[in-house]
Formats: structure tokens, sequence, C-alpha cells
């Protein structure tokens, strides 16, 4: 789509969007969020920040702006399943200034069991209204796997020990949008490890409508609030990749952005954590980084307000945010040079519709892992003592 | 008489039996979701257990990779690790109870009180304690930076000025939020009334329980103990004001519930308290032994023994940091790797609800069986009417549920980690 189509088509579902109701009457989020004590050159700021992260050109900002004020014409759901809450937590502490928390502190969670007020009997009975008052409107964000072992029974929720896969199956029917917030949402996550006990899944295996995978473990508060100003903008799915994840996030392998990629590529590694290469902030292949097999935007983003992220602690990737990263992702501290003829389509990445610069560009990555493991497998010495 | 109670990471439902006085004479305390994390470990390799257990829990998952790393180091008879890499450890743990702290005051009790929901005052401070982890490992929630043998991290003094800045930042904030008070002494105080005439969040929710006669609320047995020794925790049990230093991991037994996934734990056949009040007891701290000498162990003394641990931790944690020592290394490679070691360890840390206890048995570096018992298990533990639990004995005799919530949740209970 052209930019001015795609301009128009903004334009056009703000308007939609500003013509429904507020869902707290009481105040604007932009009231909300100058009487936080943010200026509007500030809010400015975030929005053309998010707006790059988005992957729009900068003549959008307004519009990603306007869409974030409008943020509370959208009835949201967010339910959780079996999982560790950490999502919620990373939401919790998006960015600081922190414009995104209180962009979710007054959109209408109209149900969120940790951050709502309500509890039990009435926290119940508010899903179910908001469920039937927002039928086929509201978006459903989702944390935690769904159990389906033993007919679901290692998870049931409220008095009337409802399990977890029903509810996730009727709330998924009326959504007008689902996100699957999280690894575990997405495709299991850890309670899915092999053996699988309680046989969690993601959520796209219970439901038959489309879901939009959002997998991190945690995920970045950024690309959680993304995903939502995602549907806010467009009204409808974004570019999804073969696990279904947004590209505009997903696309890029966090290996292609990553701070230390210039040491992989003069061949200059960590042998072990805490020797001289270690302190001088080399690529952290050969002590099992998975970053090379791992599509997400960590590298550009990291966590907690930029902080850090697990490249630049010196730890390297998990792989989080692949399917089944327990399993596949190898041992931890090992690299994985077996790994590289068995990615997803063999070899060619998460992204098949990849142009053909991009493939040629993993095809020359790959060569450069598989060569390197050859000398780690000769140069390494633990296991020889 | 059935209540659920939510935001505890999850949920359970309380039973409520009342006798003919309407008051509570048992609760029956249920969790209905599990996820069998330990059963997942076994037949893993060692190492993977680092990146796994973390995700036990996403609030106090650094805890658990903590208490995962000792697990694994206690299982090489003699290993070296550097103390730059235990003081690290140390910190990124402080700031994890921490920050627990503040949301469980904000998002839990306060809105028990009728106070509206301040989101935003949990989250200004958590948030500068979760980028105070993040400087040290990479990010916050679950964070692997820990591992056998050291931390991966190399720290530079540039990252030091950062912790300092933020653990000054944290301490503003909680003397202009929670316990307002210009002078330098309020860490000493050593009698309750030397702060109820101060003025804050924390002193005004002491108040209300003063003022509602609710200070002697949710008293249990009495029984604390603290296994996390560390350079600031001391290990040990107290009952009532006796203390012992002799501990046995040996002694703590699991017992399976039919009703609920949770398991219940003893030590030495009896139900203890953990978390910040039993620490305070352990530690001697003042102001917490005025409190339990007139309030005993009452949901009073909980609240201010948990939040007045706040500005003890930021205070050690500076001193901590002040003992790093950048020449030394922070990871020594162990000299035998982890496929040839075979052998049982216990990791044991202080989380921010209580003691958190690792076992783990190896063969040839394979997991052949992992235990974990948490915190919340020891304080939730769902005994009979002939031997209650820690929070069962607290909610006796009340005939509010209302109330007993506030007594349940003073616990600070999370139901994730509970059936892991």
């Amino acid at each position: 789509m052209k930019h001015n189509d795609l301009l128009k088509k903004f334009n056009l579902r703000l308007e939609e969007l500003e013509k429904m109701p507020r869902m707290d009457q009481s105040k604007t989020i932009t009231e909300v969020i100058e009487e936080k004590g943010f200026s509007r050159r500030e809010f400015m700021k975030w929005a053309t920040a998010t707006c790059a992260l988005l992957a729009l050109p900068a003549e959008f900002t307004p519009l990603v702006a306007k869409a974030a004020e409008l943020a509370d014409r959208l009835p949201i759901i967010w339910l959780h399943m079996a999982e560790c809450t950490g999502c919620s937590e990373s939401l919790l502490r998006s960015d600081a200034p922190s414009i995104d928390s209180l962009i979710f502190d007054h959109i209408s969670l109209e149900y969120h069991e940790t951050l709502m007020a309500a509890a039990g009997w009435q926290a119940e009975e508010n899903l179910e209204n908001a469920m039937k008052k927002y039928k086929g409107r509201y978006v459903l964000m989702v944390e935690g796997g769904v159990p389906i072992a033993n007919e679901g029974s290692f998870l049931t929720i409220g008095g009337h020990a409802k399990r977890g896969k029903d509810i996730a199956i009727e709330a998924s029917n009326d959504a007008a949008a689902i996100f699957a917030i999280g690894t575990c949402s997405s495709f299991g996550g850890v309670q899915a490890a092999i053996p699988n006990p309680t046989g969690a899944v993601g959520l796209s295996e219970v439901t038959n409508k489309p879901v939009i995978n959002v997998p991190g473990c945690p995920p970045s508060e950024k690309n959680i609030v993304g995903t939502l100003l995602h549907f806010l903008l467009y009204g409808t799915l974004p570019a999804l990749d073969a696990f279904n994840r947004p590209k505009w996030a997903y696309k890029h392998r966090i290996h292609d952005l990553c701070e230390r990629r210039g040491h992989f590529d003069a061949g200059e590694f960590v042998e072990q954590f805490g020797d001289e290469g270690a302190k001088n902030g080399y690529c952290l292949y050969k002590v099992g980084c998975k970053g090379p097999y791992t599509f997400n935007n960590c590298s550009k983003n990291k966590f907690n307000q930029g902080t850090s992220w697990p490249v630049q602690a010196g730890f390297g990737c998990m792989g989080c945010s692949e399917p089944d990263f327990w399993d596949t992702m190898g041992t931890v501290g090992e690299p994985l040079k077996d790994k590289l003829y068995n990615t997803v389509f063999d070899g060619m990445g998460a992204d098949a519709t990849a142009d053909n610069i991009g493939v040629n560009l993993l095809i020359a990555t790959g060569v450069g892992i598989a060569a390197h493991a050859a000398i780690s497998a000769i140069k390494h010495p633990k296991g020889d003592e | 008489m059935i209540k659920f109670i939510e935001k505890i990471e999850g949920e359970a439902k309380l039973n409520f039996s009342f006798d003919e006085h309407k008051k509570i004479d048992f609760v029956d305390i249920e969790f209905f979701s599990t996820r069998n994390i330990e059963k997942i470990l076994e037949n893993k390799p060692a190492l993977d257990a680092l990146v796994i257990n973390p995700r036990v829990c996403g609030i106090c998952g650094h805890a658990h990779l903590i208490a995962t790393t000792k697990a694994l180091e206690d299982c090489y008879k003699n290993i070296e690790v550097p103390n730059n890499a235990k003081i690290l450890r140390e910190l990124t743990l402080n700031f994890e109870i921490m920050q627990n702290h503040f949301k469980w005051f904000y998002l839990s009790i306060l809105p028990l009180l009728g106070e509206r929901q301040h989101l935003l005052k949990a989250t200004f401070p958590s948030q500068i304690l979760a980028k105070a982890i993040a400087v040290v490992g990479g990010q916050y929630p679950h964070t692997s930076y820990s591992l056998v043998g050291g931390v991966v991290c190399d720290i530079t003094v540039m990252d030091i000025l950062k912790i300092t800045h933020l653990i000054d930042e944290v301490m503003k904030y909680f003397e202009k939020n929670l316990l307002v008070d210009e002078s330098e002494e309020f860490l000493n105080y050593k009698n309750i009334e030397n702060i109820l005439n101060k003025d804050g969040d924390l002193i005004k929710t002491l108040l209300k329980f003063k003022q509602n006669s609710w200070q002697h609320l949710g008293r249990s047995y009495g029984r604390f103990v603290v296994f996390g020794q560390n350079s600031y925790f001391n290990s040990g049990k107290s009952i009532k004001t006796t203390v012992s230093k002799n501990l046995n991991f040996a002694n703590i037994k699991e017992q399976t519930n039919q009703n609920s996934y949770a398991k219940n734990v003893t030590y030495k056949n009896k139900y203890y308290e953990v978390g910040p009040l039993s620490r305070a007891m352990l530690n001697k701290i003042p102001l917490i032994k005025d409190s339990h000498r007139k309030y005993g162990d009452s949901i009073f003394s909980r609240i201010l023994a948990r939040m007045y641990e706040i500005p003890q931790l930021l205070n050690h944690s500076k001193k901590l940091l002040d003992e790093l020592d950048l020449d030394k290394p922070f990871y020594i490679e162990p000299k035998i790797d982890i496929s040839k070691i075979s052998g049982s360890g216990y990791g044991c840390v202080e989380a921010a609800r209580g003691t958190l206890l690792h076992k783990v048995k190896l063969h040839n570096g394979i997991i052949e069986k992992y235990d974990i018992i948490t915190p919340t298990q020891w304080n939730l533990s769902n005994g009979t009417k002939e031997k209650l639990g820690v929070s069962q004995k607290a909610m006796i005799g009340l005939s509010d549920i209302n109330l007993a919530e506030i007594v349940f949740k003073s616990f600070d209970v999370c139901s994730v980690c509970t059936t892991h």
C-alpha cells in the first residue's frame, strides 16, 4: 500500500474510533498523561519512537500519537492461563517516562486478574459481563499456556471451577482480535517442555480463530504495546511470519542487529565466561548464544526501558521467542552446532517469504557459524580435564 | 462459605467453616493450577535448570535462579565461587525482594483497606529496581545471568554509579511516600510510637489498623524460621523470642494434599512462618521486635516488617556495592565439567516471601530429581483442625471473611510458586 493510501486508511480508522464512547468517561488519556507531568513534547517523543518501532515512516507520528490517545476506546480482556505472570510484570514496568504504563493504566482493561480491583465471584461476573457487553468488539490478550491433559483439569478458575481451556475458547469466539502474549500462550511455554505433564499448548491450538503470537519470555513491553497500537491504527491483523508473529517485531534475527555482531564477523569469541574475551565484549556464540536462530527485536529494543538485555549482560540469547525453545535450542552454555541444518523451513528461517537478498545473507551467516563451530570443537577445552 | 482470592499471581480457594458463635473455626486452602516444573526438569542437563527455573515465577524468578545456581554448586564438593559473584547475586536478589514489597503494599494490601488502587505508586519504584537488576543481569523478569562458578557479567565503575543512583532514587521514594521522615534516624527506631506520629502511606495504613483495633489480628504460632543465610539475613529459628541457630535441611518434610495442588511443609513436624517478619525477628531489628512484643505476629507486625525491610536492604545494598573489587574475577570456570558430576545439593535463599529451597540430585550432569519448596508453601500449608497451618491458625476466630482475606494476604501469597 502506498503511503498516501495508508495515511487515508489510518485517518478513517481513527475517525471511526473517535466516534466510539470512551470506556472511562471521567478523563481522557491526554488528560491523564498531562496530569502525571508529561509535556506534550515528551509524549510526541514517545510517539516518534513507537512509530519507528512499528516500522512506519516519521510522518505517521501524529497518527500514532492519536491512536495512543484513542486507546481507551478499545475494550480489552486479559486472561491468565498456566503461567508465571512474568508477561504482566514486563508490561507493568513498561517505558519510563512511563507513558506506556499510563496508557495501560487508563485504557479499559475490562478484565485483568492482576490489575483489577474486583476479585472472586465479582471478578467472574465481570468477565462474563464484559464478554457479553463488548461482544465482537473486544481485544483478547491471553497470557499463559492452555493445559489440555486430563481434560484440562490442571487449571480451573473461579467459583464454577471452569477449566482454563473452556474460558480461553469462549473468550476467543467473540473477540475482534486475539493476541497471545508471551511464549506460553503462543507455543505452550516452559510447562510444555518434555514430558509436558500438563499437556500445555499455545492458544492457537485450542481456538480456530486467528491468533497473533507475541512470544518472548517475557516479551518486551514495547512489543506488547506496539501490537495493540498496530491494531488501533490498522484495525486488521499485522503482516505475520510463519509462526503468526508480527513481522514488524519478529522479522529479524537477534544476530542481525546484535551489538556484538562485529566480533562475530571478526571471529572474536568468548571461549568461556569470565575470560579476556568476555571482558572485551566478544561474541557469545561459543558459550551458547542462540541469537542466530532467534527472531525478535531485543537487540534493538533491549529490556527494562532500554537498560540492558541478555547479550549485553554477557549470557547470550536463550531463544525464548522460538517455539519449544526449552527442547529445541539445546544445552545452556553450548553452541547449537547441529541446529544449522534443522532450523525451520530447512534453514531458511521463520520468514519463508524473505526475498533473495535475505536468503543469501542467511546462508552466508550459516556458513560462518558452521566454520566457527568447527573451530570451537577443537579450541574449547571443556570436558578434557 | 467459599471465598476466592485473586491477584496472587493466580487464584486460591478458601473454604471457611464457622462455629456456633459465627467465628471461623477452620479454613481449607486449595490451589487449582499446576505446571509440574519439577517433573519437566527430570532427565534434562543440569544447566538447563538455570533457564527453566526462573520461569517458575514471574515475580520472584530471580530467587529461583540464585537457588538453582547454589543447589548446582552444592553438588560439587568444593567449588570456588568468586566473592564478586556472591555480592552481585545478593544485590540483585535484594532488588527483587524490594520490588515485590512495593507491589504487595500498593496492589494487594491498600485496595483491601478500601483505598483506590495506586498502580503507579507500585510500578514507579519497582521499575527502578527492575532496572537495577537489568544493569547486572540483562533483563528482568527472567534473567539467567548467574551460573555455576559465578556470574556472566563484568561490572564496570559506570555500572556501579548507575546502580548507586537507582538505589538512592528508591530510598528517596520511600522517604517521600511510605515513611516521611527528614531525620537519618528512621533506620534505628526502637519504639513503634516513634514512627506513628510521622506521615506517609505506610504510617497511615498502620494507624488505620490501630483505629479499628485490628493491630492484634492475624496472630499465629509465633514460630519463625529463616534458612537463607547471607551477608545480611541470619538463619535460625525463633519460637516466641527464643532463638536457635542449629538448622538441618534434612528435617524439612513435604506432604502432598488431597484436594489441592500445593504441598505442605514442616520443620521437625511443625509449621513455621517464613518471610520478612521471621527475618526481622532473627536479625533482631529493634522496631519490629517492639511491634512483636506489643502485638505479636499480627498483620500489623507483618506489614511493618515487610515494608521496613526496604530501607534496611537499600542500606545494606550500598555497602555490598562498596565491597565489589573490579580487579578480581566474576567467574571462575569449575575445575570439573558438570557432565562429570554426580551427587546432590541444596540451594537456599531468602526470597521476598521467605525461605526458598531447591534440592537437586545429579547423575553425570543429568538431573535425576529436582525438588522446589517455596515460601508460600510454608506459610499456606493446608493443615488439619488438630494441626493448623500458619495462615490457617492466623485466620481462626475472625468473623469477617474480608478481614480473613487481609490476614491471608499479609503473608504475601504467590499462587504460581506454591504449586509450580
